[in-house]
């Protein structure tokens, strides 16, 4: 039974694939919460949304975590006015959302499960989806709070920089592994949107 | 008889005194810088002969640059017009003369803001443009992401600089060795760097980022993102001409104000409904603070609708939509990690 309905997912997944291949022609920038596979080493990041070193001057400790959601940025903070600076997919108009949260949990190439709401607004997203390339949380996740919301890997790098999820942080795999690496569960995270006019 | 010539004398020399005292004051001080500068329909800006990413002009003259862009927004909140921005390339020696012989009324020309610079030219650096300062490139192949790495390392400088010192005070400042390869001329810095003599070579960040570009492989090399001296860029205008200088002051906040409170070329006419106070005021939509000096209500709303805000500036001139890639740094806004910060519009 567990086979079979593994199987299933597998074949959505494969449809999904040739789905958002033919998609991307069409469409630059798909939808990011599909399942598909397109390997990170595919695909060449913007040089701003590369991984690097910078200055950045904070009154948050190292160890802390900051979201800047308009710039598509994640800063693990280093102290000494530096930060590792991470590029980001983040969520689409409407679903952006603002504050302080912790990470209650940590997963290596975690499941899926879309939550009612977004089966709600997406109703061809698979109701579970086990972990492995293709899924499109990607390597990592690190849950944050009690939220829904999760700083997660991804299947397609090509998302990275542009406003396409459901509300989540994506990075590309070898980055979200990274990150997963320095960071306890516990972890402070401020997530910074752009001011309202 | 004698003392009507006297009393004439003396009153003809008070007026010659007079006159002359007159001409000189006036020669020195200059007050009349906009009230010229709208009656000639431009702004004249002192630039940079060439220099990618701060102000460059193409085969058909037209300039491009951070620099340039600034002038643009000063002409913006003037006339309404970028366009109406006249550049005038001057060299590092002549900058200041030129400044001061009213050939330019404004020089946005790379200028690093220093106290002898201010008061032995009789001149005024109204804020900080542009965070610069010393920094290193190493290859990325060295894995170090600090300066603080560098112990031990072979630097290669240019002779009789500054950028040469400012190793030499950095290095012992931390306790670190280093052994020197000197030479006269920084492309030969940049040549030996390039060939491998070197491990590491210094020089202000911003040229850094612009020498990378052509090394034989830019991607090979990264800048650390450590600054080790400051040199702040800034407009510079003739002292005693005190509402010129106040437009430039607030042309350079208006815009670090627009960034911070989300305004772009963009979404302007969004911002020109808002109900926000602090976004009302700064686009004109209540007060009337460009009045004061002779500037329309919506002056900051020109500069933002036609030149854009400051992360706009910076990102196509020399950030991250521009070939230099310069990362924000310093010059990213006080709240997001940076130093630039404009005291308020209100």
């Amino acid at each position: 039974m567990t086979t079979f309905r593994h199987l299933t997912w597998m074949l959505i997944a494969a449809v999904g694939l040739v789905f958002s291949t033919s998609q991307s022609q069409a469409q630059k920038r798909p939808d990011a919460d599909e399942p598909g596979l397109v390997a990170d080493d595919s695909y060449e990041l913007d040089p701003q949304f590369r991984k690097q070193v910078v200055y950045y001057r904070t009154s948050e400790a190292p160890g802390t975590i900051i979201v800047v959601t308009a710039e598509r940025h994640l800063y693990l903070v280093q102290g000494n006015g530096r930060a590792i600076r991470y590029g980001i997919g983040v969520g689409r108009e409407g679903f952006t959302w603002q504050g302080l949260v912790n990470i209650t949990r940590k997963a290596e190439w975690p499941d899926w499960t879309p939550p009612p709401e977004m089966i709600a607004r997406q109703p061809y997203l698979p109701r579970f989806m086990a972990g492995g390339p293709g899924n499109p949380l990607g390597a990592r996740a690190m849950y944050l709070g009690t939220t829904v919301y999760r700083i997660h890997g991804t299947n397609r790098p090509d998302t990275i920089g542009t406003a396409v999820s459901s509300g989540c942080f994506r990075l590309v795999n070898a980055d979200v592994a990274d990150l997963y690496e320095r960071v306890p569960v516990g972890t402070k995270v401020i997530i910074r949107q752009k001011p309202e006019l | 008889m004698l003392r009507t010539f006297t009393g004439g004398l003396l009153i003809g020399l008070a007026v010659a005194i007079a006159v002359a005292a007159a001409a000189i004051t006036y020669e020195r001080y200059d007050t009349k810088t906009l009230k010229r500068t709208v009656k000639r329909g431009e702004v004249l800006c002192g630039v940079n002969a060439g220099l990618p990413g701060f102000s460059i002009p193409d085969d058909k003259g037209n300039w491009t640059g951070f620099d340039v862009d600034f002038c643009r927004a000063v002409a913006a909140a003037i006339f309404d017009d970028p366009k109406k921005a006249k550049f005038i390339a001057l060299d590092a020696n002549e900058r200041f003369r030129e400044l001061q012989n009213r050939k330019v009324d404004i020089l946005s020309r790379n200028t690093t803001w220093s106290m002898s610079r201010e008061t032995n030219y009789d001149l005024y650096f109204p804020a900080v443009a542009y965070y610069d300062g010393e920094g290193f490139m190493v290859p990325a192949s060295r894995k170090i992401d600090s300066a603080l790495d560098l112990n031990g390392s072979k630097i290669c400088v240019q002779e009789a600089t500054t950028t040469k010192l400012n190793v030499a005070d950095y290095f012992k400042a931390n306790n670190m060795k280093y052994e020197e390869m000197k030479f006269n001329k920084l492309d030969d810095v940049v040549k030996a760097y390039n060939e491998g003599k070197c491990d590491t070579f210094t020089a202000d960040v911003s040229q850094l980022y612009a020498l990378r570009l052509n090394l034989a492989k830019p991607n090979d090399h990264i800048i650390l993102p450590d600054v080790i001296s400051k040199e702040p860029l800034a407009p510079v205008v003739r002292q005693r001409d005190d509402d010129w200088m106040m437009i430039v002051k607030w042309t350079l906040y208006a815009m670090i104000n627009a960034e911070e409170l989300g305004i772009t070329s963009k979404n302007i006419d969004e911002a020109l409904k808002s109900k926000k106070p602090d976004v009302m005021r700064l686009v004109g939509t209540e007060g009337n603070y460009g009045e004061v000096v002779g500037l329309p209500k919506d002056w900051a709303a020109r500069i933002i609708r036609h030149v854009g805000n400051y992360g706009e500036m910076y990102d196509r001139n020399v950030g991250a939509e521009s070939k230099l890639q310069i990362p924000r740094g310093l010059n990213q806004l006080w709240s997001a990690g940076g130093i630039q910060y404009a005291p308020p519009i209100r």
